[in-house]
């Protein structure tokens, strides 16, 4: 699948590792394709920034899908935070000292947090969850892609200077960060309940991720307006295409959908 | 800058972050969010299936933080790319904000009851379609304060931060604040009007959520119309006098003038917060002589 | 590429200053009394929300008047007072208001489950916890652990943002620098927000509770953990 194609169908259950390779690779090649196909061809492209992001959150998604099974003691959504938290510190420090090689650094170096966080988790606090490091290796690594590709989108490049004058110091990069780690929680979180599909979370996060890119094609406007209708509108796209497919997954897997109705009677209930 | 001015300001943003936070606690009313939505959540499980919205977005901070996140970056953009009015940027941004919300909604209440099949907990199309617009309207409301209140701290009172990291901060705290406050209204006292007053939620009674109103089934509106004399209102207070405290006691004694000044405005803070502890030490005496123990003293008996 | 060492010499102090930072804010959220989803139905004592939420919206308010403070003044305590006072007063007025939805929107007492009698006031607890609870509402230990909770919390948040700010070897402008040391600021405090909420759980009563005892493991964790983004952070900062 390539980093700018539609998401295919998605039956049953994908096996983790497929989703760790969309959500790594799609997410390098969208950044990179974006940053290249930006200078080279047209500025249009950097919407291909966002969607890596998408590949990125979608894995997200699945990863915290993966370890929120396990009892984690608190919410959700503190995971999904954390996950930026770990991912905003790492990719600033990678787009900053790397260069060309940024994207990569910043996955890397998350990807380090993360592990060292998951092996406290585990050995220092005790919380004895068996993928809680892998877990929060694929977290933190998806959080700072996410961050990456949504940055590459707003700024045009992942340069760190214009990264710096568009994204960071205007304050943009707050709605990254809240944004994206929506994206990658929410999913799940939304679809919490002992009758969860991995396809109805995962299509949720290519909506959310749709909102992400929306987002960051209007604040693409603040560096040159050529990215962001182009970006706009596929963010849309994916959005409408991605809440359809939602809507119907929802009317298979729920129990029943009324227009209006009673509660259900003693006898349905038995 | 004058002090009057600055009071003046300040005053201002008191009283849009006390709107901010009346709106904020009944918008997760209307929706049923954060920690009360979880009897919600187990309702069905416990055979009570139910008509009230189940807006599991995340937390409530985080969900604040977003909308106000969306909404100082859309108002930042078009002041700077397009050079539009502050309140008119401020206004689209909020109206965007809603939208993204009322997105985030729609896709809780259907995803958890969908999750929910085994308990015959059914989707209700009309609850979705009447509460989501309440909701986005309370949201616009809230963040449109938020925005406010964030655009006069970095144009008028010189906040460094910028204005989207600013609202995504406040953003935050009002979540923070308004599932501490109202949002115990909601889940302690109207969930429960089924079992006695002036008592926490016995754990047998868990799930036992009130279902029925006084004519039909009780929704998500029905809850905020409650909670709006009580729990929506004191979140406001909650929030305006955070905004307004912290502000006030650098405003006061502005630590630009002198370090001394600074200190003033520490010690201003400090007693403040022992003002705070001692109040809450008297409601506490007052709750006890009041309501009384629950139990007799076995010794004593 | 950046002179890693040099950047190091020039800033170790601010590092370490950084990850002593991060370490207050996993101490200050032992203290924050957060009862978590059950405190919101008056079923436990203490706040009725989650810990890292409480714990972030009261040190980021913290963050918010040490940045206010700092734009106008170089002093490294009255920076830290600033953004301990921004803090405490947030807690505090959660914690009041939360009190008057107790008493007068739910009518229960304050009372703690975990002690007998308040280590404070010497109140007697237990015959006050409602049946088939493990208490509700703040005990005044309670409530003065969650200030002191609001004191550390504001102190550690600015302590990291006073740090990022004052990287000797960076020739950034200040926009840039305020944008980015915030954000990095932000971002540090969340792992230290939500490694403390794993280690008690996500619910605790305040320092009286006995889960309050294994601080030391989050607090270590969080010192290894703040050290890491420290040093990438200072690193990050002081290349550019």
């Amino acid at each position: 699948m390539s980093a700018g194609g539609e998401p295919k169908a998605i039956g049953g259950a994908i096996v983790p590792n497929k989703i760790i390779a969309f959500g790594i690779l799609g997410g390098l090649i969208g950044i990179y394709a974006a940053h290249f196909l930006d200078s080279m061809i047209s500025p249009v492209f950097s919407f291909m920034g966002a969607l890596g992001a998408i590949c990125a959150i979608v894995w997200g998604a699945d990863a915290v899908r993966r370890v929120c099974s396990y009892g984690l003691g608190t919410g959700v959504p503190s995971i999904g935070m954390l996950a930026l938290g770990m991912g905003v510190v790492a990719s600033m420090f990678g787009l900053a000292v790397g260069g060309i090689y940024g994207p990569i650094l910043a996955f890397v170096s998350a990807a380090i947090i993360g592990l060292i966080i998951g092996v406290l988790a585990n050995k220092v606090l005790g919380m004895n969850i068996p993928i809680m490091e892998q877990s929060m290796v694929e977290i933190a690594g998806a959080g700072a892609l996410t961050i990456v590709g949504l940055s590459t989108t707003m700024a045009g490049t992942f340069m760190f200077d214009e990264v710096l004058t568009y994204v960071v110091a205007p304050g943009y990069i707050a709605v990254i960060f809240i944004a994206g780690g929506m994206a990658i929680l929410h999913p799940f979180n939304a679809c919490l309940g002992p009758d969860e599909h991995q396809d109805r979370t995962l299509t949720l996060a290519f909506e959310k991720g749709g909102i992400a890119m929306v987002i960051a094609g209007l604040v693409s406007a603040v560096a040159g307006s050529a990215a962001m209708l182009p970006t706009i509108m596929i963010g849309v796209f994916i959005w409408y295409t991605s809440f359809a497919k939602f809507y119907e997954l929802t009317k298979r897997d729920s129990y029943k959908i009324l227009g209006s109705g009673l509660l259900p009677t003693e006898e349905e209930l038995q | 800058m004058e002090p009057l001015i600055g009071m003046g300001v300040l005053a201002l943003m008191g009283a849009a972050a006390t709107i901010a936070g009346a709106s904020e606690d009944l918008e997760s009313d209307v929706g049923s969010q954060s920690n009360p939505n979880s009897q919600v959540q187990l309702a069905p499980q416990m055979m009570y299936p139910h008509r009230i919205y189940n807006k599991a977005i995340s937390g409530e901070p985080p969900s604040n933080a977003l909308m106000c996140a969306i909404g100082g970056t859309t108002a930042s953009v078009l002041m700077t790319a397009y050079s539009m009015s502050p309140l008119f940027a401020i206004a689209m941004g909020a109206l965007f904000a809603a939208i993204v919300h009322g997105s985030y909604s729609i896709s809780a209440f259907l995803g958890r009851p969908a999750s929910q099949k085994r308990f015959k907990q059914p989707v209700y199309l009309d609850i979705l379609r009447s509460h989501t617009p309440v909701i986005m309207g309370y949201s616009y409301i809230t963040t449109f304060c938020i925005l406010v209140v964030s655009y006069l701290m970095v144009a008028v009172l010189g906040h460094p931060f910028p204005l989207p990291l600013l609202a995504f901060i406040w953003g935050i705290t009002v979540g923070a604040i308004g599932s501490s406050t109202g949002d115990v209204h909601y889940g302690a006292e109207r969930e429960f009007q089924n079992v006695e007053f002036g008592a926490g939620l016995n754990a047998a009674n868990s799930g036992n959520i009130v279902r029925r109103a006084e004519s039909g089934l009780r929704n998500g509106i029905d809850n905020s119309w409650f909670c709006a004399k009580f729990g929506g209102p004191v979140t406001g207070i909650a929030f305006g006098m955070t905004v307004f405290l912290s502000g006030w006691v650098t405003t006061v004694f502005n630590p630009a003038i002198s370090p001394i000044m600074g200190w003033l405005s520490v010690v201003a803070g400090v007693i403040l917060v022992l003002i705070m502890i001692i109040w809450n030490r008297k409601i506490e005496v007052a709750a006890r002589a009041a309501f009384g123990p629950y139990k007799e003293d076995e010794v004593a008996a | 590429m950046i002179d890693v060492v040099a950047i190091l010499m020039a800033n170790y102090l601010y590092v370490l200053a950084i990850t002593l930072g991060g370490m207050l804010i996993s101490l200050s959220v032992h203290f924050v009394p957060v009862g978590g989803a059950p405190a919101a139905m008056a079923q436990a004592t203490g706040i009725g929300t989650g810990t890292v939420q409480l714990a972030a919206g009261a040190g980021l308010t913290g963050l918010v008047t040490a940045g206010a403070v700092m734009a106008v003044s170089d002093s490294l305590p009255l920076i830290l007072a600033a953004g301990a006072v921004g803090a405490m007063i947030m807690m505090s007025v959660t914690m009041l208001v939360g009190a008057w939805v107790y008493t007068y929107g739910v009518g229960v007492p304050p009372a703690s489950a975990k002690v007998k009698y308040d280590p404070i006031t010497k109140d007697r607890q237990d015959l006050y916890v409602s049946q088939g609870t493990e208490g509700h509402g703040l005990p005044t230990v309670s409530f003065v652990s969650g200030v002191i909770g609001g004191l550390l919390g504001g102190i550690g948040g600015s302590l990291v943002y006073y740090s990022l700010m004052m990287n000797t070897t960076t020739s950034l402008t200040t926009s840039n620098l305020v944008g980015l040391a915030s954000i990095f600021a932000v971002g540090i405090f969340f792992v230290n927000a939500v490694i403390p909420s794993y280690n008690i759980g996500g619910t605790i009563e305040g320092f009286h509770d006995p889960k309050f005892k294994k601080w030391p493991k989050a607090v270590f964790s969080s010192f290894i953990a703040t050290f890491l983004s420290a040093l990438i952070g200072v690193l990050a900062i002081g290349g550019l």
